[in-house]
C-alpha cells in the first residue's frame, strides 16, 4: 500500500483523464492478489468514480479480485497467475526504448511469487537487454498463502541473487515513505541496468491482530473487525481527514 | 508458381522480414531459433528490431505482450511444440486475456519433426491454442498460402497462432486465402473431404484417385481452424451426407473434433470419419514413413475414404 501511493502519488508520470497517454510511465502488479491497495489509489487518482470499490466482489464488477486492464482504466496487465508481470514488464521497457520514449515501468512482486522460475528467465532477460527503465519491488513481507517463504521455497538472500544476475539492489523498509522514495530517486540514476528495490515490509502493517500473521493473505474482516481496522490504520498513520501523507 | 516446391520456413522467413523492413512497428521474437525461423536477414539489417530470448519460451511470450501495449506487432516464431505448449498460461493470459495483438508461429508443426520424438512433435496445438478466447488459429496449406497469411495476420488487429511444417511443400494455389474462409478445391457429390493445413497437399492427391473410381468427392480446404467456416462446412455437408475429415494432429481437439461438434450442434445429419494421428505417442522415423504408418498419405487416405464410402452405402 505505501509503495504504490508513493508510485502514484510522487513518482509516476500518470493521468487519469489520459490512461492511455503514449508518455505515461507504467504500473504492474505482478501479485496481483493484491490489487485492492490499487484500485484504493487509482480511486483516489480519480481513474474510476469512488463508488465503484463498494462494487468488489459483486457480479460484473470491473474490480475483480485480480486487475483486468480491459475493464478498468490504469490497469496495464492482467496479472493474478504469478511469475507473469516482470516479463510483460520486460518488453514494455523494450518497447519505450525502442521508441526512445523516456517512460518507465513499474513492478511489485510478491516475494513469495519469485518461487515461480518464469521471474528467473525474466529477471536475466532485463539484465541482458541493460533495461535501466525497469524498477520492481520485491515486497518481502516473508510470509506465503501457507506459511513463511522461507520454509516454503526459500529463495533469499534476494539482493545476492539479484546481483549475481546483474541487477542493482537496493534494500529498504518498505514502510518508510521516505525510504521509498530515496530508493527511487537511487533507481532512476542507475547506469545500463535494471533495479529491484528489495523492500522490507510487515504483511498485515497497521492492523495489529493481523500484523505478521499468514491467514492475513485471505482475511474477510466481520464488521467488528473491519472497524478495528480502519481505527487502528487511521491511528498508526496519524491520519486525519484530509490530511495527507508527509514526504 | 503452382507446382514448386519451398521450404515453408524459409518462405515465411521471407514474407515476414520483407514487411517487417517497411513497416517499423514489427518486432522480431527468437528463442534460439532467428535463422531456422528464417528471421537471418531481418536480423542484419535491423537488429534494433530483433529481440534474442534465448530457449525462454514464457518470458519471450510475456514480453511480447508488454512490446504490444507499446504499439509494436510482435512475431515470434519457434518450434511449435515449445511455442505453445511450454508457454500456454503466458500465451493465454498475456497474449488471449490482454487481447494483444501479437504473432505466435509454430513451425515444424504436426509430425514434421517425425524422427526427433514426442517432445518435439505438435499433435495438440490446434487444439490447445483453440481454446484461447478470441485467438485466430491459421494453418496455410501451401506457401503461397503461407506468404498470403503473413500478410493477413499482420494486418488483422489482434492475437494469431499460425502453424507451419518445415518439410518442403508443393505450391497448390495461385491465390485465394482470406482469414475464416474454407477454399472450395474441388466440387463434388458424394464425399466431402475437408483437409487442413499441409494435409492438403495429400488429400488433393487423394481426391484425384477417388475421382478417378467414380467417388465424386467435394474437397474444402481449411486454412483457418478458427474462426472455421462453418456455412460452407454445414452447405456441403448437408449435400454429400458423408464427411471425411484429414489433419496432421491428434484425432481429438483439431478439425474433426470441430466439424464434428458443428455437425451435431447443427443437426446435420452426416457421416464423419476422422482421419488424423491416434491420441497416443507418436512413433519416430522419416516424416513420409510416419505418415504412412498414420494412413495420412495420398494412397491410403484414399483408400480409407473408399472402403468407409462403399460400406455405408453398398
Amino acid at each position: 500500500m505505501d509503495i504504490v501511493t508513493v508510485l502514484y502519488f510522487k513518482e509516476m508520470k500518470c493521468d487519469s483523464g489520459a490512461p492511455h497517454k503514449k508518455e505515461r510511465d507504467r504500473f504492474l502488479l505482478s501479485a496481483g492478489h493484491k490489487c485492492l491497495a490499487q484500485y484504493a489509489v487509482l480511486a483516489e487518482k480519480g481513474y474510476f468514480p469512488k463508488p465503484y470499490l463498494d462494487t468488489y466482489g459483486s457480479l460484473g464488477t470491473i474490480l475483480p479480485g485480480h486487475p483486468d486492464m480491459n475493464k478498468l482504466p490504469g490497469i496495464e496487465a492482467n496479472t493474478g497467475a504469478l511469475g507473469h508481470g516482470l516479463a510483460i514488464a520486460v518488453g514494455m521497457a523494450m518497447g519505450i526504448r525502442l521508441d526512445e520514449g523516456d517512460s518507465r515501468v513499474y513492478v511489485i512482486m510478491g516475494d513469495g511469487e519469485l518461487a515461480e522460475g518464469s521471474n528467473w528467465e525474466a529477471i536475466a532477460a532485463a539484465a541482458h537487454y541493460k533495461l535501466s527503465n525497469l524498477c520492481v519491488f520485491v515486497d518481502f513481507n516473508g510470509l506465503q498463502i501457507s506459511g513463511r517463504v522461507q520454509d516454503i521455497m526459500n529463495f533469499t538472500p534476494f539482493k545476492e541473487r539479484f546481483e549475481a544476475f546483474g541487477w542493482n539492489v537496493i534494500t529498504i523498509d518498505g514502510h518508510d515513505m521516505k525510504q521509498i522514495v530515496e530508493a527511487l530517486e537511487m533507481a532512476r540514476v542507475a547506469v545500463d541496468r535494471p533495479t529491484v528495490i528489495v523492500a522490507h515490509t510487515i504483511k498485515g502493517k497497521g492492523i495489529p491482530f493481523l500484523e505478521g500473521k499468514a491467514a492475513s493473505h485471505f482475511w474477510s474482516p466481520n464488521e467488528g473487525e473491519l472497524d478495528e481496522a480502519v481505527k487502528s490504520i487511521k491511528i498508526k498513520a496519524g491520519l486525519q481527514e484530509g490530511k495527507g501523507y508527509d514526504w | 508458381m503452382i507446382g514448386n516446391f519451398e521450404d515453408p520456413r524459409k518462405t515465411f522467413g521471407e514474407e515476414v522480414c520483407r514487411i517487417a523492413l517497411e513497416n517499423r512497428k514489427i518486432v522480431l521474437l527468437s528463442a534460439d531459433s532467428g535463422r531456422s525461423s528464417g528471421f537471418g536477414s531481418f536480423m542484419d539489417k535491423c537488429p534494433e528490431r530483433y529481440f534474442e530470448f534465448g530457449i525462454m519460451e514464457q518470458t519471450m511470450t510475456g514480453a511480447a505482450s508488454g512490446l504490444a501495449s507499446t504499439g509494436k506487432i510482435p512475431v515470434i516464431c519457434a518450434i511449435a511444440s515449445f511455442i505453445t505448449a511450454r508457454n500456454y498460461e503466458m500465451f493465454r493470459n498475456d497474449i488471449g486475456y490482454m487481447r494483444q495483438n501479437v504473432k505466435i508461429v509454430g513451425r515444424n508443426g504436426g509430425i514434421t519433426y517425425s524422427d526427433l520424438g514426442t517432445t518435439h512433435h505438435s499433435l495438440d496445438d490446434f487444439g490447445l491454442i483453440g481454446m484461447i478466447p478470441g485467438v485466430v488459429v491459421l494453418a496455410p496449406q501451401d506457401p503461397n498460402e503461407i506468404r498470403e497469411a503473413v500478410r493477413a495476420m499482420l494486418k488483422y488487429e489482434g492475437p494469431v497462432y499460425m502453424r507451419i511444417g518445415n518439410e518442403k511443400q508443393e505450391n497448390l494455389f495461385e491465390s485465394g486465402f482470406e482469414i475464416g474462409k474454407a477454399r472450395h478445391i474441388c466440387h463434388g457429390e458424394d464425399v466431402t473431404l475437408i483437409s487442413a493445413g499441409s494435409m492438403t497437399a495429400n488429400a488433393v492427391k487423394a481426391c484425384r484417385k477417388l475421382n478417378e473410381r467414380d467417388i465424386s468427392v467435394e474437397h474444402l480446404g481449411i486454412s483457418t481452424l478458427i474462426p472455421l467456416d462453418c456455412d460452407a462446412i454445414l452447405e456441403s455437408a448437408a449435400r454429400t451426407g458423408f464427411v471425411v475429415t484429414v489433419e496432421e494432429h491428434y484425432t481429438e481437439g483439431g478439425l474433426g473434433n470441430k466439424v464434428g461438434e458443428l455437425l451435431a450442434t447443427e443437426g446435420c445429419p452426416a457421416e464423419l470419419i476422422k482421419l488424423a494421428i491416434p491420441h497416443d505417442y507418436c512413433i519416430s522415423g522419416p516424416y513420409s514413413e510416419v505418415l504412412a504408418y498414420y494412413e495420412l498419405d495420398a494412397d491410403s487416405i484414399a483408400a480409407r475414404i473408399e472402403q468407409d464410402f462403399k460400406g455405408v452405402y453398398f
